[in-house]
């Protein structure tokens, strides 16, 4: 067999439309984890016995792979009688796999806040609730956009791994074209490109969208 | 099944993630500092095509990478076994991630010590490999040993091209015995236990490099 | 000038503070009259911070008491709300907020503590801004400004709280000596506006010039207390003697 250009061309519309469902789970699944993470990261950052939990929660997390997260999902949640489409146990095993990173953005970014912002805001006499939301939210979120851009494109491009599940985004999709066809290189390699030249120009559209908003006020 | 014919069976895959992993960075090791230091030094037309490979490695999703590898090459005439590929694709990947480690590390070095050498009247060649690249080097093993434990985590995906792994035993295992809690908890716990130990010397290594600062709690 | 209670814009008496088992400030009683200007230096670690820290409750202190402005202040909420109000305090660090603009660093306290609206928020930061002579910057970053234009900036942000005393804690050691001087003439304008001022500071040209009192601190205690002209010429205290060597060579 023979690697066939015109027949790897013929199945880029099919895999291309897909891309909805790929971009559909990378964009729950990263806020499923920032939401988790960020939990993890106040809990983890409130001390005590939860603090600790959470802490050895997040190095778990960190230390496993996330084929095994959704393996996980997929086959001990039904066996508890608990049916979920694999799409939701998709996203849901991403969502946890990634907290376990996105906590530790979460973290770096409250932690860089320069010391005396807290004072200078006491000082002029702005209370709690306000400190939180117009100075130490708005700087933990000028210092996380960064890595949190990256690791959407982290998310996206574990997206494929859903394919196990018989998720129909875009690796699934050449998957099913080559059982169709028995040709694997070709629906393979397209998927393969399509999905690098996503993650580069996604990459560089955060690199523009923070050199265009966020420059003028990095020191 | 007792839990201990769970894990014994889950061992018995121990040996090719092994396996994978030390083969890999047989791939990555050389990979990431040949192409960090040439990324490093060159300019113009060279930097584009050494950045252009180092991005295809690194930015691509490294499953499908696996897959397009697995069966694209035989197509191109190319056959190379399972666990040669597993280790050249997975390798590679984390090799793309270690070069940027080691540009970032090189790029890092104060200015002064590059020209140190050079009023000392040492050759270029010399100045890298003496004085920049030991430095660096240093700098970046915390990062290095955090992609080893990446690594470590992507070997189950060679349970994807029938490498017997772990993933895959537990998979095998699953198979015989409905039992899906033990065997993919007990899968988790696999991994944990050979990444855990590496995290912990990471950090061990991550303190000697820089010294802490005190974490601060901010909010 | 007659010392009432009511003349006086802080009073400290017999403050004690610890650190765990150190032991930070020692008796400290001082009294800052209205419009008074109050140099405060020593060496480093003396515990000059500490002390002014404790004038609008970013420290805690546990013995002793501390008037502002006629009311006693105790170790509760309202009393260290109601200080923050009486006072402006500017830091070594600017501590300005990088993520607002010069204007809004300004402006934010007005809102949210005084409740004024923006436009009328906004005028008076500017006015304020004249004052420190930086207007024409108010709607850039921080980030984008000198050193000493950072600084001006926090002056001018502290003063739109209106506030009936400023704190200075070593307002020009961040800076470059060229930069220096324009921070010193917009405190200069200040201290001649007839704003009460306690400055922990170094700048012996500027104690000389503006300074009613000068207060030398040395290992949490008060050591000496003088006007600027004897301070200078015949300090007292062997430890004021040798730290003012220190500061001449
Ligand atoms: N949060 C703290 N915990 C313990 N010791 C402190 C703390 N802050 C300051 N100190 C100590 O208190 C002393 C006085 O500090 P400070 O008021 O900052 O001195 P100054 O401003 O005169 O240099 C120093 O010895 C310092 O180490
Ligand atoms: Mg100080």
């Amino acid at each position: 067999m023979e690697f066939d250009p015109s027949f790897a061309l013929s199945t880029v519309p099919t895999i291309l439309s897909a891309i909805g469902m790929t971009l559909l789970v990378a964009a729950c699944s990263c806020l499923g984890a920032a939401v988790i993470g960020f939990c993890l990261e106040i809990t983890r950052r409130s001390g005590g016995v939860q603090g600790l939990a959470v802490r050895f929660l997040i190095d778990f997390i960190r230390a496993t792979p996330v084929l095994v997260w959704l393996y996980c999902l997929y086959f001990i949640l039904p066996y508890y009688g608990i049916r979920l489409d694999a799409l939701t146990v998709g996203i849901a095993g991403l969502s946890i796999y990634f907290s376990g990173y996105l906590a530790e953005v979460f973290k770096a970014g409250i932690d860089a806040i320069a010391e005396g912002q807290q004072e200078a805001a006491k000082a002029l006499g702005l209370g709690r609730l306000d400190r939180i939301i117009f100075v130490i939210a708005p700087q933990m979120l000028r210092n996380i956009a960064a890595p949190m851009g990256n690791y959407f494109v982290s998310i996206l491009k574990a997206t494929p791994y859903l394919a196990v599940l018989a998720v129909p985004e875009m690796l699934g999709q050449a998957f099913d074209i080559a059982s169709e066809t028995y040709r694997y290189a070709e629906p393979l390699m397209v998927a393969g490109i399509i999905f690098l030249s996503l993650a580069l120009g996604i990459s560089q559209g955060i690199k523009w969208l923070e050199r265009r908003l966020l420059a003028p006020m990095s020191r | 099944m007792s839990i201990l014919d769970i894990w014994l069976g889950i061992l018995e895959g121990f040996r090719v993630t092994a396996g994978i992993t030390i083969y890999g960075l047989l791939f990555a090791i050389p990979f990431g500092l040949v192409f960090g230091v040439a990324q490093y030094l060159a300019t113009g037309f060279v930097r584009f095509v050494v950045t252009s490979v180092i991005e295809f490695w690194r930015s691509s999703a490294v499953i499908i990478l696996l897959f397009v590898f697995y069966y694209a090459l035989p197509v191109i005439g190319v056959t190379l076994s399972a666990m040669t590929v597993g280790a050249m694709v997975l390798g590679l990947n984390i090799g793309g991630y270690a070069s940027q480690a080691v540009r970032a590390g090189l790029q890092a070095l104060d200015r002064g010590q590059k020209e140190a050498g050079q009023a000392l009247g040492l050759s270029r060649p010399t100045i890298l490999l003496r004085i920049e690249l030991p430095q660096a080097l240093v700098a970046m093993s915390p990062t290095f040993i955090n992609h080893i434990i990446q690594l470590v985590k992507a070997t189950s995906l060679v349970s994807l091209i029938t490498l017997t792994d772990m993933t895959f035993r537990a998979k095998e295992i699953s198979q015989i015995a409905y039992e899906p809690v033990p065997i993919y908890l007990s899968l988790l716990m696999a991994y944990f236990v050979a990444c855990y130990p590496i995290a912990l010397f990471g950090r061990w290594v991550e303190r000697r490099v820089n010294p802490v600062r005190e974490a601060r709690n901010g909010i | 000038m007659h010392d009432t209670a009511h003349d006086l814009a802080v009073q400290i008496t017999a403050l004690q503070k610890w650190y765990g088992a150190f032991h930070v400030l020692k008796d400290i009683s001082l009294s800052v009259s209205r419009g008074a200007r109050i140099v405060i230096c020593g060496p480093s670690g003396s515990g000059k911070s500490t002390l002014i820290r404790c004038l609008n409750g970013l420290e805690n202190y546990q013995q002793g008491t501390v008037i502002l402005g006629g009311t006693r202040l105790g170790d509760n909420a309202r009393d260290t709300s109601l200080a923050r109000r009486q006072t402006g305090m500017v830091f070594q660090n600017f501590n300005l907020f990088p993520h607002l603009t010069v204007l809004s660093n300004c402006t934010l306290a007005l809102r949210r503590v005084g409740g004024m609206a923006r436009g009328e928020a906004e005028s008076l930061a500017l006015h304020h801004l004249e004052r420190v002579r930086i207007p024409e910057q108010a709607y850039k970053y921080p980030a984008q400004l000198s050193g000493g234009q950072q600084q001006r900036v926090a002056i001018a942000r502290a003063l739109c709280m209106n506030p009936r005393l400023m704190l200075f804690d070593e307002p020009t050691s961040a800076l470059d000596p060229e930069m220096i001087k324009e921070v010193l003439e917009v405190m200069t304008g200040l201290a001649h506006d007839g704003m009460t001022m306690i400055c922990v500071t170094h700048e012996m040209g500027f104690a000389r010039e503006v300074a009613d009192e000068v207060v030398f601190m040395d290992q949490g205690s008060i050591v000496e207390q003088a006007a600027p002209a004897t301070f200078f010429s015949t300090p007292n205290h062997p430890r004021a003697r040798s730290f003012l060597n220190t500061l001449l060579h």
